[in-house]
């Protein structure tokens, strides 16, 4: 019942969010001089020729009125077409989600394995070696951009010690073992900054929690250091390490964009850039959509998460 | 600035200044220190590996690695430097503003930053970089509208700390104008948190002009660029496996030392910790 109500408050706050987002998004196909005939006639378009494909993708309509026509559309999956090959801008994604969202799965759950490992094991050992080569191996690996991770995967996984594929793709559907060894070297690149900060956050929060009262009481009744640690500080001491997970899902999905180009992969990321580079005005703007709808969901989920590890938080946010 | 004189009493930050101040200075000189022009291509020296003549080898149509790398230093560093300017123009103005204006526009800008923060960066800048043309300066106009939202909120987390404090409230009963109570006293509280963002957002800044300069978007092919010439050694990366060392290293130098210096001027904790409670009202 909690979980449900803040949902409900995330959803409620994430409505008008959505409206501002698609409307800038909407309004910026809107401020540019592309349109279909310049984009895919390129020079040799008549004055004719542009009233007419204005006029079949409705561009001759008040800006206004295609914004609702377009948000309408969308609610039921309706993105428009493409300038360049009028196929359908949703069927187009519904192709290359899967790749993208499984890289951005894969490196959400080797963050939170990751992050968390290393992230209690430093609390556990604050001031420690572990601690401090935790902290030092965190500080390097955030400043390390994704891409630049990718490419040293490569260089060293598929180059030099040739284990995994350099690039390409896979569906599950031939096989499960295919498709993880085409998925793990851009998981795990894009995995590095986010597990490096979850475990910075864990430890923080881990570090303070260790030292409330109620710990130490939970130690004096006798309980072993596993029932403490993961029943009673972990509740309290993950709060900040959710949150920030939160903030980084949005940054999974962007970054698996950039991932997916270091390794050939065809997912969003090549939609939108080939889209860009072609002056593609709906298949940007479609993805853009799809990416802003799954940012807006995690961060629902995120909240529900919050809300069921501390009830309290659902009063004060 | 005590933010700054506090930071350079710190080891990191020094090391981290006299980074960044030699990154400046090669993007400043870079064009007149390369030994070659950064589009010539020597045929007969392609993908070659470091020598004397060419101290970082050569690329895939045998251009200077070097040379390359000092003139794609000053396109990095402007662009990430554009994107940071108008982030802090269109966070710190409307942080202040929101806590001092009124409720309509408090409500209002606070709902346009969450709308703002829900686009994903990338994929955000490459949408404004196709439909507005394809520049890295409308790259970067993008992502300095992103920025916006964490300078919003470290300025307003900043000031609204500071609109029931005792001598704030002291100078209004002794008439100081609202005006002049944000140009003395909340304006000395919010500087040095975001000088710190600042310095955080141009490492981020640099990140996402490697990122978009590596997808290609924003250049024009043979213009040297740190993300582009990573992109160009992907595809030799067999031939010449430690191509792409140098452009990631500079890139990831700069970023660390950002970081670093951010990390040393954060003098008050108080100060730069967000106030979660004060801003969800």
């Amino acid at each position: 019942m909690r979980a449900l109500h803040a949902a409900g408050r995330a959803a409620l706050i994430a409505v008008p969010v959505l409206f501002i987002a698609t409307f800038i998004t909407f309004g910026l196909g809107a401020l540019s001089d592309q349109n279909p005939a310049a984009a895919a006639m390129g020079e040799t378009a008549t004055q004719a020729d542009i009233d007419r494909l204005n006029h079949e993708f409705g561009l001759d309509r008040p800006f206004l009125e295609r914004y609702v026509t377009w948000i309408g559309d969308a609610v039921t999956g309706d993105l428009g077409r493409s300038w360049f090959t009028h196929i359908p801008v949703a069927e187009s994604i519904g192709q290359r989600l899967p790749v993208s969202l499984s890289i951005a799965a894969l490196a959400l759950l080797l963050a939170v394995v990751l992050g968390a490992a290393a992230g209690i094991g430093a609390a556990l050992t604050a001031g420690g070696w572990f601690d401090r080569a935790v902290t030092a191996v965190c500080a390097a690996l955030s400043t390390i951009p994704a891409f630049v991770a990718g490419i040293a995967l490569i260089v060293v996984f598929a180059v030099l010690v040739p284990v995994f594929p350099a690039g390409g793709y896979v569906p599950p559907s031939q096989g499960v073992g295919p498709w993880l060894t085409y998925l793990i070297l851009p998981a795990v690149a894009l995995s590095l900054d986010s597990a490096a900060d979850l475990a910075r956050q864990l430890r923080t929060g881990l570090v303070t929690t260790l030292r409330e009262n109620y710990v130490t009481g939970a130690v004096v009744r006798g309980l072993g250091p596993r029932r403490v640690v993961f029943g009673h500080a972990l509740r309290n001491g993950a709060g900040p390490a959710v949150a920030v997970l939160g903030l980084h899902v949005p940054r999974l999905i962007g970054g698996a964009v950039i991932t997916e180009t270091v390794f050939a992969m065809p997912g969003l990321g090549q939609l939108a850039t080939t889209g860009a580079l072609q002056g593609d005005v709906p298949v940007v703007q479609g993805t853009l959509l799809v990416a802003i709808a799954l940012v807006l969901v995690s961060s629902v989920l995120v909240n529900v998460a919050l809300a069921r590890l501390r009830p309290g938080s659902v009063r004060t946010a | 600035m005590r933010a700054l004189r506090l930071a350079v009493r710190q080891r990191a930050a020094r090391i981290a200044l006299a980074v960044l101040g030699v990154v400046v200075l090669l993007m400043i000189t870079g064009e007149w220190l390369a030994p070659y022009d950064p589009l010539h291509q020597d045929t007969t020296a392609i993908l070659a590996g470091p020598s004397a003549e060419h101290w970082l080898g050569t690329d895939y149509v045998g251009r200077d690695v070097l040379s390359r790398l000092l003139a794609g230093s000053r396109l990095s560093v402007i662009a990430a430097a554009e994107a940071v300017g108008l982030g802090l123009l269109l966070g710190v103005l409307p942080g202040l503003a929101s806590v001092y204006v009124g409720r309509v526009f408090e409500w209002l800008s606070l709902r346009v930053m969450d709308g703002l923060m829900a686009l994903p960066f990338i994929i955000f800048a490459i949408a404004v970089a196709a439909l507005l043309g394809n520049g890295l300066h409308q790259a970067m106009f993008a992502v300095g509208v992103l920025m916006a939202p964490s300078f919003y909120r470290v300025t307003r987390a900043a000031a609204i700390g500071l609109r029931q404090a005792q001598y704030v409230e002291a100078a209004t009963l002794f008439g100081a104008t609202r005006w002049r109570v944000v140009r003395t006293h909340v304006w000395q509280k919010v500087l040095p948190t975001v000088v710190v963002t600042t310095a955080t957002a141009m490492a981020g800044a640099l990140l996402v002009v490697s990122s978009l300069t590596f997808l290609g978007i924003g250049v024009q092919p043979p213009a040297p660029t740190w993300g582009g010439m990573l992109a160009s050694d992907l595809g030799y990366l067999t031939q010449r496996p430690f191509g792409p060392v140098a452009p990631a290293l500079l890139i990831i130098v700069t970023v660390a030392a950002l970081n670093a210096l951010a990390d040393a001027m954060t003098v008050d904790p108080a100060t730069t910790q967000e106030a979660p409670d004060a801003l969800r009202r």
